[in-house]
């Protein structure tokens, strides 16, 4: 296994699968930290203090972001932070992760350059430990 | 004068030829274009009988026979159109008619034949265009028009007169035609017939045309100029269809198509939606069964069973949404009856008593302008039940809910609003999601995101239309047209 990741960051509203994946992630230790956000807004809120109050260090090395969310979902929360993402030089991965096979879904995802894939759930546990290793070496 | 040769040749050049008759012994001789014209008799053969025989149509035999003892007998002068067999075998008309006789002349008399067929075949070909005009016109209901530029008048003819349904005497007034033409389509019919009158542009337009009772209706219009002989444009002239039935009929078959379009899309959308939404949980319990695999001890088993305990009630929830969905789509094949708007909210109100009252809820209903609809009752209760606890859940937290509920009719069609003093929604940001399913807007945990999903297919599976209004901190309202 590559170098770890220091902070993850889940944008999802289904709290189970959050409760899986927080599991996951410590079991296998992928990451130091976890961010978890149960939408797009309180996600986009809490980046915009981190960049006027603290080091971009703060945030995230990988997000996972859901695309059906209340109040905010996943393409009206990436809308908005590519507006913030010049504000920043930390390299940040980002993975659309929802469970719809949906192909305009994914053609959708595709469309923004900051997103790096689109992954269909369920996730297998080999899959994310790839992610989170491959992570580590692009970081690296 | 001329003499007899000038003549005969005069008469030749008209292609004329003529018969003279001895009154006295009734011998008749006819002149050198008439031989040449339908041939010599036998020597032996009267001409009289011959030209009766073989040259004379048998239709007009009769009628010349006894026209010729008049004439020779009584000197009563005639005129016959016949049918004459030439040279050739062939038919054709002549008019034949006796020279008057001026002196009174008691012992010859002359019978002119004038070839008439070029004249009285154009005169059946005329009537024969005349008929088959008149047919198509009145079978295709198109009339004909006329816009005399230089003396200020507008000739209409009949089938015209009909479509727009005035009296056949009616005079249409030139300075105000216009009015015959719907106000929205005046800028087109204005530029078309200026730009027909001005550059000789010919047009060829659909509109909606206005007839004397200021009824609209659909018509194809085409106008072309008309020159004189200085190249002028004098007028226009043009004709009129009426095409309101067909027109209607496309218009209702587009509207048709729309729907079905949009229902096709909604369907598409709905099997998408429907496979995420299932999928989510079965995902989830995916990810619990390689979790499970992966658990070292029974203690780590144990810490998730109340995972799958969630998601087995979560999977049960959606599926049970899923039948009530489909179950209300399946009321379609219920029919409309009348039903009365009072009743149909009582029920309502009856069986969300205990949510009305725990929230205070107080529900206006004003009925006056549309008492009752033919609807299918499920569906109208459906859609009041889910406007009203969609109105209290989203109830703004500083006051207590109010829901105003009003019928009327507009432009004979009938409506509904549903208004309410609650939260509002920002619609600039979520208008287009508001009635898509399992959108939710608040982080309520009573949102399951499908009624208002389900308020728009009822609405529209009957052929109407639901819009909303909304204003943050005010209230929305939902407008429905039936």
């Amino acid at each position: 296994m590559g170098q770890k990741v220091e902070l993850a960051c889940i944008i999802d509203d289904d709290k189970i699968y959050v409760n899986l994946v927080k599991k996951i992630i410590e079991i296998k230790k992928l990451s130091e930290n976890l961010l978890i956000f149960k939408n797009g807004m309180e996600a986009l809120d809490h980046f915009k203090l981190i960049l006027e109050n603290a080091t971009e260090e703060k945030l995230p090395d990988i997000i996972f972001l859901d695309i059906n969310m209340p109040i905010m979902d996943g393409w009206e929360f990436l809308n908005e932070f590519i507006k913030i993402k010049n504000n920043f030089e930390k390299k940040i991965t980002l993975y659309v992760v929802s469970s719809s096979i949906d192909p305009r879904d994914l053609e959708r995802a595709k469309s923004f350059n900051l997103v790096t894939d689109y992954l269909i759930k369920p996730i297998e546990l080999k899959k994310f430990e790839k992610i989170f290793d491959r992570n580590g070496h692009a970081a690296a | 004068m001329l003499n007899d040769l000038q003549l005969n040749n005069i008469l030749e050049d008209f292609d004329i030829a003529y018969w003279k008759i001895n009154l006295l012994n009734k011998d008749v001789n006819w002149s050198e274009h008439f031989n040449t014209l339908v041939g010599k008799p036998n020597f032996s053969e009267s001409h009289f009988e011959y030209f009766l025989k073989e040259i004379l149509h048998q239709d007009y035999r009769y009628d010349f026979r006894l026209y010729f003892h008049k004439l020779t007998e009584e000197n009563e002068a005639f005129s016959i159109e016949l049918k004459l067999k030439l040279s050739n075998g062939k038919y054709r008309w002549f008019e034949c008619r006796n020279l008057k006789n001026k002196e009174k002349n008691k012992e010859t008399a002359v019978l002119l034949f004038v070839n008439i067929h070029q004249s009285k075949r154009d005169q059946y070909t005329i009537e024969e265009n005349f008929f088959y005009y008149k047919e198509t016109a009145q079978m295709t209901n198109t009339g004909g028009w006329y816009i005399d530029i230089l003396n200020q008048n507008i000739y209409w003819d009949n089938v015209t007169k009909k479509i727009i349904d005035c009296p056949q005497d009616y005079q249409p007034p030139y300075q105000e035609h216009f009015r015959f033409y719907a106000p929205e389509e005046h800028p087109v019919v204005i530029s078309a017939f200026e730009k027909c009158e001005k550059y000789g542009i010919p047009f060829k337009i659909e509109l909606k045309m206005r007839n004397l009772y200021n009824k609209d209706f659909w018509v194809r219009a085409t106008g072309k100029p008309v020159y004189n002989e200085d190249q002028n444009i004098i007028g226009i002239r043009g004709v009129f269809q009426d095409i309101n039935e067909q027109k209607v009929n496309e218009l209702n078959l587009q509207n048709s198509l729309d729907i079905i379009a949009s229902q096709n899309s909604r369907l598409f959308n709905f099997a998408h939606i429907v496979s995420h939404h299932l999928r989510s949980h079965s995902s989830n319990l995916c990810l619990i069964v390689e979790l499970l695999k992966e658990a070292k001890n029974n203690s780590d088993k144990i810490e998730l069973i109340p995972n799958v305990t969630d998601i087995s009630e979560n999977l049960d929830l959606a599926i049970n949404q899923l039948n009530e969905i489909v179950n209300k789509q399946t009321i379609l094949r219920k029919e409309r009856r009348i039903v009365s708007f009072e009743k149909a909210l009582s029920g309502v109100m009856a069986s969300t008593s205990s949510l009305i009252n725990r929230e205070n809820a107080k529900i206006v209903a004003e009925f006056h302008g549309l008492k009752e609809i033919s609807y299918i009752p499920e569906y109208l209760e459906s859609i009041l039940l889910n406007l009203i606890t969609n109105a209290i859940k989203y109830k703004h937290p500083g006051r207590k809910p109010v829901i105003y509920i009003q019928t009327y009719i507009k432009n004979d069609t009938p409506f509904m609003e549903v208004s309410d003093n609650g939260l509002g929604i920002d619609l600039d940001q979520y208008g287009d999601k508001m009635f898509g399913m399992y959108k939710t807007f608040h982080e309520n945990l009573d949102s399951r995101g499908i009624g208002l999903f389900i308020t728009k297919n009822q609405v529209e599976t009957l052929g109407g239309s639901i819009s909303v209004t909304s204003t943050v901190d005010v209230g929305t309202t939902f407008k429905i047209k039936f």
